[in-house]
């Protein structure tokens, strides 16, 4: 039963599961302070691996200048899509639109809009193709431990979650930005009661989640040793069912659906042909809002 | 002479209905007014205007002389009034202490360690419940919260709305002496209420208003003698 290869497939997917992971806590950290779908995450996540690509194939330099050039255009991919696609759509002051019906749909198609644009841009700078990292910069050296061998990405993926991890932790628990995010996410008319900039605050929502995307990006590519304009894609949909079945708004829910995600995905591929494993997290997706409506971890409607 | 609150002719609103038909009053810096009326006559939404939560059609409010109408919320509450809000508007999810924290906006280090400190002294209840979820306390605990937050941002206004509703009478009787003891401190008080009888002995000047304007104001204690006052809102029997 728990032989080798199926201990390797759990570690495989327990790395692609923290991917999922990084990208699901930027869908809810936005979810909890908009109460809307941010379809462009994805975009931000493909992005964030360009950009740590182009950077690699012109300088190579070191894996944290990498990734800490990829934050900061994480940080600016944020800043943009919010002016852009979110900010419009809230002119109105007063707290019924802030969580209208109408401003949600609305800003479910202008997150759409600029994802699509920013794919097409991506395919037409760069090609339709898949674009090899450059050999030199891969993560997928192999590391044998006894039977198991494991990849140097591997590695990388699980530091870098569990520093974003623990950095977002402190960020919304010791931080006045991050308690201006929580309290918005809360209780948005008691946030502008104790005086919060809520404006700011949602700026600031989509600069940290963005930021946890696009890493995730450039950890994807360097694993997987390549990037393509339609790689945010899939994993951007299965974070959306991790946050769904997480229950919507709690963080440490979507993180572990998401580890479960990528695990159940991995364990699945010993059962079925590798097509079919993609239909696990769809019918998660189904089995989650049939049988728990309010997600896994949602029953109490608890908010980030 | 210049008040610290003054409101004049406030217009409000929302959709077709005009809420605020043209509300003007005073608030003397130190002092308490509190502005009664039955439900649905427009206090909230005036207490909502205030704070920059709605938006003003027309009228000015000025704070000690420096208009404030249509400041957005946060920069009104740096400018020092704070508001303890129709139903709490707590952060349900968060601690006793956060919510403090919060409310206390920037400022940090030693004089927030301090402000904490008086706060603390004033809501004995609330040091036992600090690492609580501020849901799980009860709606009196809820309240001295609510009115805690508010006082954490140091206001020179302190904006009060229906303090007293759903708790009972005992609850009652201490958020009223609450609001006396922070008079005590300097800050005044603007104080909207359906308990009219507990809110006159309070306060200084009171205001009666009526689908949307003040149909009535003077001296708190005339105020709590006028027939008029006792028959539509002290239940007529009151000494």
């Amino acid at each position: 039963m728990f032989d080798a290869f199926f201990v390797q497939q759990l570690v495989n997917g327990f790395s692609v599961g923290l991917v999922y992971a990084l990208i699901a806590i930027g869908f809810t950290l936005i979810f909890g302070v908009l109460n809307v779908v941010n379809f462009a995450h994805g975009e931000v996540y493909m992005v964030g691996a360009y950009a740590g690509v182009v950077l690699i194939t012109a300088w190579a330099p070191p894996l944290i200048a990498v990734v800490l050039f990829v934050m900061a255009v994480g940080a600016v991919a944020g800043f943009g899509l919010e002016r852009l696609a979110f900010k419009p759509f809230r002119r109105f002051q007063d707290e019924a639109s802030l969580k209208s019906k109408a401003m949600r749909e609305a800003t479910l198609l202008s997150s759409l809009a600029v994802s699509i644009i920013v794919r097409e841009v991506v395919e037409k700078v760069f090609g339709g193709a898949m674009r090899p990292v450059p050999f030199e910069s891969q993560l997928t050296d192999p590391v044998q431990i006894g039977e198991l061998s494991f990849s140097t990405g591997q590695f990388v993926i699980f530091g870098a979650a569990v520093a974003m991890f623990a950095g977002l932790q402190f960020l919304l628990y010791r931080t006045r930005i991050g308690l201006s995010i929580r309290a918005v996410a809360n209780n948005p008319l008691g946030a502008k009661y104790v005086g919060i900039d809520t404006d700011r605050t949602i700026i600031a929502t989509f600069v940290v989640g963005s930021v946890m995307g696009a890493v995730a990006g450039i950890l994807v590519a360097l694993y997987y040793g390549s990037v393509f304009p339609t790689m945010g894609f899939a994993p951007g949909v299965k974070a959306f069912v991790a946050m769904v079945m997480g229950g919507l708004s709690s963080i440490p829910g979507a993180v572990i659906c998401a580890i479960f995600l990528g695990l159940a995905e991995a364990v699945a591929t010993e059962f079925l042909a590798q097509g079919w494993s993609e239909m696990i997290a769809y019918g998660f997706l189904l089995l989650t809002l049939i049988f728990f409506p309010t997600g896994l971890f949602g029953g109490a409607r608890d908010r980030v | 002479m210049t008040h610290l609150l003054e409101i004049r002719d406030l217009r409000v609103t929302m959709g077709p209905q005009p809420i605020l038909q043209g509300v003007s009053l005073d608030v003397p810096a130190g002092g308490i007014v509190t502005v009664l009326g039955s439900n649905g006559v427009g206090k909230t939404t005036l207490m909502r205007a205030i704070s920059g939560v709605y938006k003003v059609g027309g009228g000015e409010i000025r704070l000690d002389g420096t208009p404030i109408t249509n400041r957005t919320t946060h920069d009104i509450v740096r400018l020092g009034v704070c508001q303890a809000p129709e139903g709490r508007q707590i952060f349900s999810s968060m601690t006793v202490l956060e919510n403090l924290r919060l409310g206390a906006g920037p400022r940090g280090g030693r004089e927030y360690e301090q402000d904490l400190e008086r706060m603390l002294g004033l809501f004995p209840r609330l040091r036992e419940r600090l690492s609580q979820k501020a849901g799980s306390l009860s709606g009196g605990e809820q309240q001295m919260l609510c009115v805690g937050r508010a006082l954490m941002g140091r206001p020179r206004l302190l904006l009060m709305d229906e303090p007293s509703l759903g708790l009972a009478p005992k609850l009652v009787r201490q958020i009223f002496d609450l609001v006396a003891t922070i008079r005590e401190t300097g800050t005044a008080i603007l104080l909207v209420e359906q308990n009219a009888k507990a809110a006159l002995r309070v306060a200084d000047q009171a205001y009666v208003m009526e689908s949307g304007r003040i149909v009535l104001q003077g001296p708190a204690t005339e105020l709590a003698e006028d027939p008029r006052i006792r028959a539509a809102y002290l239940g007529g029997h009151v000494h």
